[in-house]
């Protein structure tokens, strides 16, 4: 039997801005198991995004529990959800957020070097996922001077630089042209490949077509 | 539409940054408001018009410096503030600035708007500056008065106008640098998320690895904003140099100031005269802190006079190291012109000085008995030494114009001129006096004999010599009196003088935990975005403080080492010549300086607490 990766139950979270309480995930019931590659679409707004920062213990959830690897992530504080993410999750982003003042490879060992890896395991782990996405010429330069694709192939290396057992990317081909996104595809089916668990926000036709499930968010809802 | 309401808005609507400024320039106005109306009560108006009163003139040269070269510094860095404050505020608000140019604003109108928005801060720091440095100076002075000593409480209205305008106008003559240059700016620079005054995207490749993750992230945060940080680097500097001028250079003013009195007034010297007389010498010594009329006294009376079997019997009692026997006489002295070569052709004489006159107080001594050891600037009188004389640091200023290159003439005008060889920092009859050799002045008197006898003692057998010594003058109508107790008095004065000057490293503490906070606060608005990715990444809150105090950090030690090293170049360059340091001085001042740089790390803690504040979404989605 398949563990249990992500259990969630009466999942909200809801936001108050000037007496304004915006719900932006409504009640989620939501199960995922090792190995799935699950995407999630719908409309902008609909709560990809909020979803995806509840699994991925960036955010608060308002009620509800949400359980991730056995960690009912409702109950913790910051500094062990942090070492939690370091060691569990790893996180691409839609705007990419590489740190601009470190170079490709720096971003990349970041993650690394929070988790106490040696100096030389560091080194030789960020240049392999550095040449994974194609990207080791361009090991010594700054975010500034990488292109969009670029960007979000370095993100994917980060994300994977402590091989984490759950990969959430949202909407990772979203702001790329299709040559890019194609690239990004491709990253995303080697992991696939190797048997990880992947959650992806997305309205990108091929990442659908790859996921093993796709589940449709409309209003903060999970539809059927 | 009014242009007042919006810069009013504006200031409103950003509280913290509006009260860190106001705070900022207000503390460097009540810095320096204080410092000239407190000095020129103590000694700044006497030095600068040399025309002696308390302190004597070497004193208030120490004291005259100390306020002349802080006040420059304050009046210096209250600017540097405003600028660096305007240029960290005009950072915050440039997509601001971009959104007012797109839609058509002209950079003239911008530039009107920020620059009101500086007049109003600069007026509320002026008026809040005024109201603390005014307080500060009734408090000092009420503190002062309470322990004995009699300071005027006037207020000099002109003064504080000088300074206040002086002020407000290099504020608005430096705070209206970084505001233009920010109304220059293109309307699509401006408004770029990225782009701030003096962001960079040229971080430099090379950054010394093994300092550790936080280290180089702080470090390449720092470069990013390079002129900022260059900005906030010369603000604390300034501050810092200031701080050490005022600590350092306190400090050590306060110990070569007491060190010239004990000098002058001798440890452990016992006063022996005819009770009329030594009355007339501690009241004559008493004028450095404490004016009093004193009436006209005939020195020469005869029954002033002491015997010489009495100076013998003295001499004799073991635990007297040293028999200074002095005749005293207060009389007119004149100056007489020197000669000296002309300063800039160095070929041709020129007649100095002039024929001026005072009263001052005349010592005969015996050169190699003298019990004081005073400052000389020239040399003490030597045992072979007849027609010379040592004249005290007021005389030298108020009546010669270069007292060393000049003679003096005792008692007439008709009386033979004498060679100034040096001139000594003491605090009797305010250094109106002149010490001459005993044999010269009996010639000149027609009159021998003594009338005050200074014994130096031997501190550990202290209260038997003095019972000898009263054993032996008793039933010869003679005071014995300890100088002790008023050399003890004079310290206290100068202690305490010092000891409130020392208020001014508060101030500007103050200052410069202000400029750093609010250098932080805007730095870290800026890279609370980041902070956010690095905590998604796993980065506990404990990396992001840790990161934000590096950069502290490395601002408060790379200003320290500059800020710190030229106030000490100051201070012992410019503020005090020949100064006293004593070890625990050293320590004390080090020890200040490590303090002051410890608090500032530890104001740096606040912004570093702010910026874990925020929850993760939050601080990804800040920009």
């Amino acid at each position: 039997m398949k563990e249990k990766v992500v259990v969630a139950s009466g999942l909200c979270r809801q936001f108050e801005i000037d007496d304004v309480i915006v719900e932006a995930v409504k009640n989620i019931d939501l199960t995922v198991e090792e190995n799935e590659f699950i995407s999630i679409y719908g409309a902008s707004g609909a709560g990809k995004t909020t979803l995806l920062n509840l699994i991925g213990a960036l955010d608060k959830l308002t009620s509800g529990k949400i359980v991730v690897f056995n960690h009912d992530l409702g109950t913790y504080d910051e500094n062990f959800l942090a070492t939690f993410r370091a060691a569990y999750i790893g996180f691409v982003f839609q705007s990419y957020n590489l740190i601009s003042t470190l170079t490709a490879i720096e971003n990349i060992a970041f993650v690394i070097e929070l988790a106490g890896w040696p100096k030389e395991r560091i080194k030789e782990r960020s240049e392999t996922l550095l040449k994974m996405v194609g990207l080791d010429h361009r090991a010594n330069h700054f975010p500034a001077q990488l292109s969009g694709g670029e960007h979000q192939r370095v993100a994917f290396a980060r994300a994977l630089a402590n091989d984490p057992p759950l990969l959430l990317a949202d909407e990772p081909t979203g702001n790329l042209d299709t040559e890019t996104g194609l690239e990004i595809v491709n990253i995303l089916k080697k992991i696939k490949e190797e048997g990880k668990t992947v959650i992806v926000a997305t309205h990108d036709e091929k990442l659908l077509k790859l996921a093993s499930r796709s589940l449709f968010l409309k209003d903060g809802r999970l539809m059927e | 539409m009014s242009e007042i309401p919006f810069p009013i808005k504006d200031l409103t609507r950003r509280k913290t940054q509006t009260t860190l400024t106001i705070l900022g320039l207000a503390i460097s106005t009540a810095a320096t408001l204080f410092l000239i109306i407190f000095g020129s009560n103590l000694g700044f108006e006497i030095s600068f018009l040399a025309k002696g009163g308390r302190l004597t003139s070497g004193f208030s040269n120490i004291f005259f410096q100390f306020i002349l070269i802080v006040s420059i510094l304050n009046i210096l860095t209250g600017p540097i503030i405003t600028s660096f404050l305007i240029h960290l505020t005009m950072s915050g608000r440039m997509r601001d600035i971009g959104v007012m140019k797109a839609c058509g604003c002209l950079s003239g109108s911008i530039f009107a708007y920020f620059v009101t928005e500086l007049s109003l801060l600069v007026f509320f720091s002026a008026l809040t500056g005024i109201i603390f440095g005014v307080a500060a100076y009734y408090i000092s002075t009420i503190f002062l008065n309470a322990a004995g000593f009699s300071i005027s409480q006037t207020l000099n209205l002109g003064t504080i106008m000088v300074i206040c305008i002086v002020l407000i106008i290099f504020s608005h003559i430096f705070g209206a640098l970084p505001i233009r240059k920010a109304a220059k700016a293109k309307p699509t620079e401006a408004m770029s998320p990225i782009y701030k005054l003096g962001t960079t995207a040229a971080l430099g490749k090379k950054i010394p690895s093994k300092l550790g993750l936080t280290f180089k992230v702080a470090f390449r945060n720092l470069l990013r904003r390079k002129s900022v940080t260059s900005q906030a680097i010369i603000c604390l500097t300034a501050v810092l140099t200031l701080t050490t001028v005022t600590i350092a250079g306190g400090m050590i003013a306060n110990q070569t100031t007491t060190s010239y009195v004990e000098r002058a007034i001798g440890r452990n010297i016992v006063l022996v005269g005819h009770p009329t007389l030594t009355d007339r010498y501690v009241n004559l010594l008493s004028r450095f802190f404490e004016d009093k009329e004193m009436q006209q006294l005939d020195y020469l009376d005869h029954e002033f006079l002491i015997s010489e079997s009495l100076v013998s019997k003295l001499d004799d009692i073991q635990g007297v190291r040293e028999v200074d026997p002095r005749l005293v006489l207060e009389d007119s002295v004149r100056e007489v012109p020197g000669i000296v070569l002309d300063s800039v052709e160095q070929t041709t004489a020129v007649i100095i000085g002039d024929s001026r006159s005072d009263e001052a107080l005349i010592l005969g001594i015996e050169p190699e008995k003298v019990v004081n050891d005073w400052l000389i600037f020239g040399r003490k009188l030597g045992e072979n030494d007849q027609e010379s004389t040592v004249i005290g640091d007021s005389l030298a200023v108020n009546m010669f114009s270069a007292a060393q290159n000049q003679s003096i003439k005792v008692f007439e005008e008709s009386s033979l001129p004498y060679d100034i060889v040096g001139v000594c920092v003491d605090p009797l009859n305010n250094g109106k006096v002149v010490y001459m050799p005993l044999e010269t002045l009996y010639r000149d008197l027609g009159q021998h004999g003594y009338n005050l006898l200074f014994l130096q003692i031997d501190a550990s057998e202290k209260s038997q010599v003095l019972a000898q010594i009263e054993n032996e003058v008793s039933g010869e109508n003679l005071n014995v009196v300890e100088l002790d107790t008023i050399l003890d008095k004079h310290v206290s004065f100068l202690n305490k003088i010092w000891s409130l000057v020392m208020f001014l490293p508060f101030f500007s503490l103050a200052t410069a935990a202000i400029s750093l906070l609010s250098y932080l606060m805007l730095s870290i608005s800026g890279q609370q975005h980041e902070f956010g990715i690095m905590r998604a990444l796993g980065a506990k809150p404990r990396s992001i403080m840790k990161i934000v105090f590096s950069q502290a950090l490395i601002i408060i030690l790379v200003s320290g080492a500059i800020g710190i090293s030229a106030g000490l170049f100051i201070t012992f360059r410019f503020l005090i010549p020949d100064p006293v340091i004593s070890q625990s001085t050293l320590i004390s001042v080090s020890a200040w300086l490590l303090v002051i740089l410890g608090l500032l790390c530890v104001s740096s803690l606040y912004p570093a607490l702010k910026a874990v504040k925020k929850t993760v979404v939050e601080a990804i989605c800040a920009i």
